[in-house]
């Protein structure tokens, strides 16, 4: 349907400014079991059609609730007159967008749905399995969910691009008591890229990761609280996705270094330990493909990588192509919208640190006095590169070996002063993908790393 | 409120889906139908950079078959998908688990709300936008504005039910989103966001909610100093930190739907009794004067009332819906959303900060999500040290942590000084007993 609109020919596009027209579906599926009731069970489909127009410096959008061919029309025209509004009111003074070459891009298959039944049955067989091998919770919560996005662009360069992407999980939550009643919880995500029936067509291939979830609560209860203070650490590869995506990479998206990021005074300075090479890929890394590849942009430009940290030296930002002309760079694909009625901003595809050489044994077995810092509930980074996470899931490392679990604690500092401490790196890439990054928009990203070893601030109790 | 050709589309289309489902043989059906449209411009690292025009449409669907509930929502009106949309609506409830707890408003009602101001004046929003920027320039001339999205929305909408409810929306009000951090070299200080939500434009920006101060206090923070080792000390929460420390804990984790029905919530038991310091109220208010476009019916379909949830320090409500109400043989609440008001003290800040031997000033909290217990940990971002009654300086890298539950009962004191910002009201309170730590 999307495409349809499409072959129709280009649109009467403005002459001599740069124009985007994009058409959008965003599905979005969930059905959430609390202690076995379903208290969300629900669907939604959104899509519309979006344009936007650059002239002399700002930007002009419009978009609407409608694909049609009238709704394609009223959107170029809105968006061409708020070009033209800003153009008089602010009269920016740059150069048009450099033409780049078109080019044709179509999906590998079709977008698919599932109905809503197999959403209900994945949620309650995994619910079933965990009120039945999780003995001693609190409380249990499993939700299937599922969103996608079918995108087709249309620029005043030539390309044509329409991309499908769909990604599926299962969040399963568990919550156990401490001996003195306080509530302790974990939850873990399953799934990945791609349609649920693809993800779930076998539920119980996610069962030992469930009972693993549940061993971790079950030493969790009995956790204590971290000793607070810089101290020798392990970050686990998702806490390293973690720091890769919150702490760094959103200080080098170009928006955000015009926006005075500390990223800014700091491009070709040594911002971390030569043993760290950072890298936001576009669909494929270290030979796999990315949890969520993204092959093109909603500016119309080929996804690539984007080196930004090289041994140590900051090397790059991640660029729209407006930001690439005014820095010298090269635009990788990094400018996406979430919605049809959202405009692309500067976004992380799968930012990700480079493997190292080292054993996660050998690394635990090298500290004397500190914690392994298995797992993250959430997190938040300043653009001063300051950064803190919430810590779901630890264990105190003792003369080389894990003690007991902790209770939730946070860890903090400075991104570009942490990294620098980082001596020891694993051989493992640890990937999640299962969240939504949030800035203006939410959006999909992959995020994901080796363990780490360094020096960090632990919060305690 | 008379009655405009939109609403007459959105009335007619609501009775299509409520028919349709009718004709599928549920027992209930509710639907919102809305269009709206969005005019928004945007400043990005300090220069105007975008300029948006949105027309949207939002169809919103729920039944109950059997005690079975399902739920849709689309935006397109056209009937094909509206009547698809009903199909899937009714083959969803029908694949859910049964539950007696689903319950919706059943008394007969039609009500008309007109809210703020519907109509957007183009030029003044950016007249007003303008000039905001300009006097941050000439007052503040080290903040750099990151993003600034300042917006106009206006809303038709209608919610209807087959239990004879209907009510017909017409507002918009203007919002202000401010995320900006001080520069002086290659000095920074950390973020900040401020935010108000207004229905005219009849003053500058600058002078509503608490933006000039916070714009000030931001500048002060490109000086800061570490602080050494760890004390128990007073943390004064200015009104952002409050709604992420505490406000955010007390709805989320005591009061909340989820926290009571899978009994999580440390106050389940907590009725009538005492949870805070006597001096601490908090309600919600969706019709106070300064509230803009405030909740006015639930998504169950009741109409909006408010309510307290502490007053003087007892537990006189949950926030629970109907459905919640009903799991736990509780009341419902009588509205949803974030119309918060705290109750302000009679205390100057200033003379708050006086009475403080030493403690930290905390602006904006960056933190995990609290466990159910109430327990937290976090960096105090955007914080200042107090000492000997005095603010002695900017802090940087200063976490604190502590447990809302008792924070509660350690109030010292409440500002006479309120955030106003269109949605809530919120003072200052300083809490006693916080762990405060540093390198």
């Amino acid at each position: 349907m999307l495409q349809e609109l499409f072959d129709n020919g280009r649109p009467a596009f403005a002459p001599g400014a740069h124009t985007e027209l994009r058409g959008q579906l965003n599905r979005s599926r969930r059905v959430t079991l609390l202690g076995g009731n379903v208290i969300a069970n629900s669907r939604s489909d959104i899509s519309g059609v979006s344009a936007r127009v650059y002239k002399n410096g700002t930007w002009g959008f419009s978009s609407m609730a409608e694909y049609s061919e009238d709704a394609a029309g009223t959107v170029l025209k809105a968006a061409s007159e708020n070009a033209e509004f800003m153009d008089r009111h602010v009269n920016g003074g740059k150069e048009p967008l450099p033409v780049t070459e078109g080019f044709v891009l179509v999906p590998e298959k079709d977008m698919q749905d599932v109905p809503q039944k197999m959403y209900l049955d994945v949620a309650k067989t995994m619910d079933a399995y965990v009120q039945s091998h999780c003995p001693g919770l609190q409380s249990r919560t499993v939700a299937a969910t599922a969103d996608s996005m079918e995108k087709c662009l249309l620029t005043s360069d030539g390309t044509r691009c329409h991309t499908i992407s769909p990604r599926s999980y299962v969040y399963v939550f568990m919550t156990a008591q401490t001996n003195d009643g306080t509530p302790v919880e974990l939850f873990k995500a399953v799934g990945g890229e791609g349609t649920f029936d693809e993800n779930f067509a076998d539920p119980q291939r996610y069962y030992p990761e469930i009972d693993r979830l549940y061993e971790q609560v079950m030493l969790k209860r009995e956790g204590v609280y971290a000793q607070a203070g810089l101290k020798t650490v392990i970050l686990g590869g998702m806490m390293t996705g973690m720091l890769s995506h919150e702490a760094v990479g959103h200080t080098v998206e170009a928006d955000l270094v015009l926006g005075g990021s500390v990223a800014g005074p700091c491009l070709n300075r040594r911002v971390a330990s030569d043993k760290v090479t950072l890298t936001d890929f576009a669909h494929h890394a270290f030979g796999e493909r990315c949890p969520l590849p993204v092959f093109v942009d909603d500016e119309g430009v080929r996804a690539e990588d984007v080196t930004l940290i090289d041994h140590g030296i900051l090397t790059g930002y991640m660029n729209s192509r407006e930001s690439a002309r005014h820095f010298g760079m090269r635009a990788a694909g990094n400018a996406r919208a979430w919605q049809f009625s959202d405009e692309p901003l500067i976004r992380m595809r799968n930012t990700a640190v480079h493997p190292g050489a080292d054993r996660l044994e050998d690394m635990i077995a090298s500290v004397e006095d500190g914690y392994y810092l298995v797992d993250s509930g959430n997190g938040q980074a300043d653009t001063t590169g300051e950064f803190m996470f919430g810590v779901t899931m630890g264990y105190e490392i003792k003369h080389g070996k894990l003690g007991k679990a902790l209770l939730d604690t946070t860890i903090s500092g400075v991104a570009f002063e942490m990294l620098k401490t980082v001596d020891m790196v694993s051989d493992t890439v640890v990937w999640s993908s299962s969240g939504f990054c949030g800035k203006k928009q939410p959006m999909p990203v992959g995020m994901g790393g080796p363990a780490l070893r360094c020096q960090v601030m632990i919060g305690g109790r | 409120m008379e009655k405009s050709m939109v609403m007459s589309k959105l009335e007619a289309l609501g009775g299509v889906i409520l028919q349709a489902a009718k004709e599928q043989g549920v027992q209930y059906a509710q639907c919102t139908v809305s269009e709206r449209e969005k005019r928004e411009f945007n400043v990005d690292g300090g220069s105007f950079s975008l300029m948006r025009t949105l027309f949207d449409r939002d169809v919103i669907i729920t039944v109950l078959k059997d005690q079975k509930k399902g739920s849709v929502r689309i935006n397109r009106f056209d009937e094909d998908a509206v009547l698809e949309a009903v199909r899937e609506c009714v083959a969803s409830s029908e694949s859910a688990e049964a539950d007696d707890a689903w319950a919706f408003a059943d008394s007969p009602v039609e009500k008309d709300f007109l809210d703020g101001e519907p109509e957007c004046d183009l030029e003044a929003l950016f007249d007003r936008s303008r000039e905001l920027m300009d006097q941050i320039r000439e007052k503040h001339p080290k903040i750099l504005m990151e993003q600034m999205i300042t917006e106009h929305d206006r809303v038709e909408k209608v919610f209807m039910s087959t239990n004879s409810v209907k009510y017909r929306t017409l507002g918009g009000c203007y919002h202000f989103s401010l995320m900006y951090s001080a520069h002086d070299g290659e000095k920074s200080s950390s973020f900040f966001g401020s935010d108000v939500t207004l229905s005219k434009l009849d003053r500058p920006i600058l002078e509503c909610a608490m933006i000039e101060k916070e714009l000030s206090a931001i500048e002060q923070q490109l000086d800061t100093q570490p602080l050494e080792g760890k004390f128990t000390g007073t943390a004064v929460l200015a009104p952002a930190a409050m709604s992420e420390i505490v406000l955010s804990t007390i709805l989320d984790n005591y009061v909340s739907d989820s926290s009571l029905i899978d009994a999580t919530s440390i106050w389940e038991d907590s009725l009538g009794q005492k949870v805070a310091d006597e001096r601490f109220s908090m309600s919600m208010t969706p019709y106070a004067d300064y509230v803009v476009m405030g909740d006015r019916y639930t998504s169950e379909g009741f109409v909006s009332e408010g309510f307290d949830i502490i007053r003087n320090g007892i537990l006189k409500s949950f926030d629970l819906s109907q459905y919640g109400a009903n799991k736990t043989g509780n009341e419902r609440a009588k509205c949803e959303g974030w119309n918060l008001t705290v109750e302000s003290g009679d205390t100057p800040l200033e003379q708050i900060i006086s009475s403080i031997d030493r403690g930290v000033l905390v602006l904006r909290f960056s933190g995990g999500q609290p466990a159910a217990s109430g327990e937290f940990s976090g960096v105090a971002k955007n914080s200042f040290l107090i000492e000997n009654g005095k603010v002695t300086h900017a802090l940087s890298e200063v976490m604190v942590s502590g447990c809302v539950r008792d924070m509660l009962k350690n109030v010292r004191a409440i500002s006479q000084e309120t955030l106003r910002d269109g949605t809530v009201s919120i003072p200052y309170i300083a809490f006693d007993g916080v762990t405060i730590s540093g390198k």
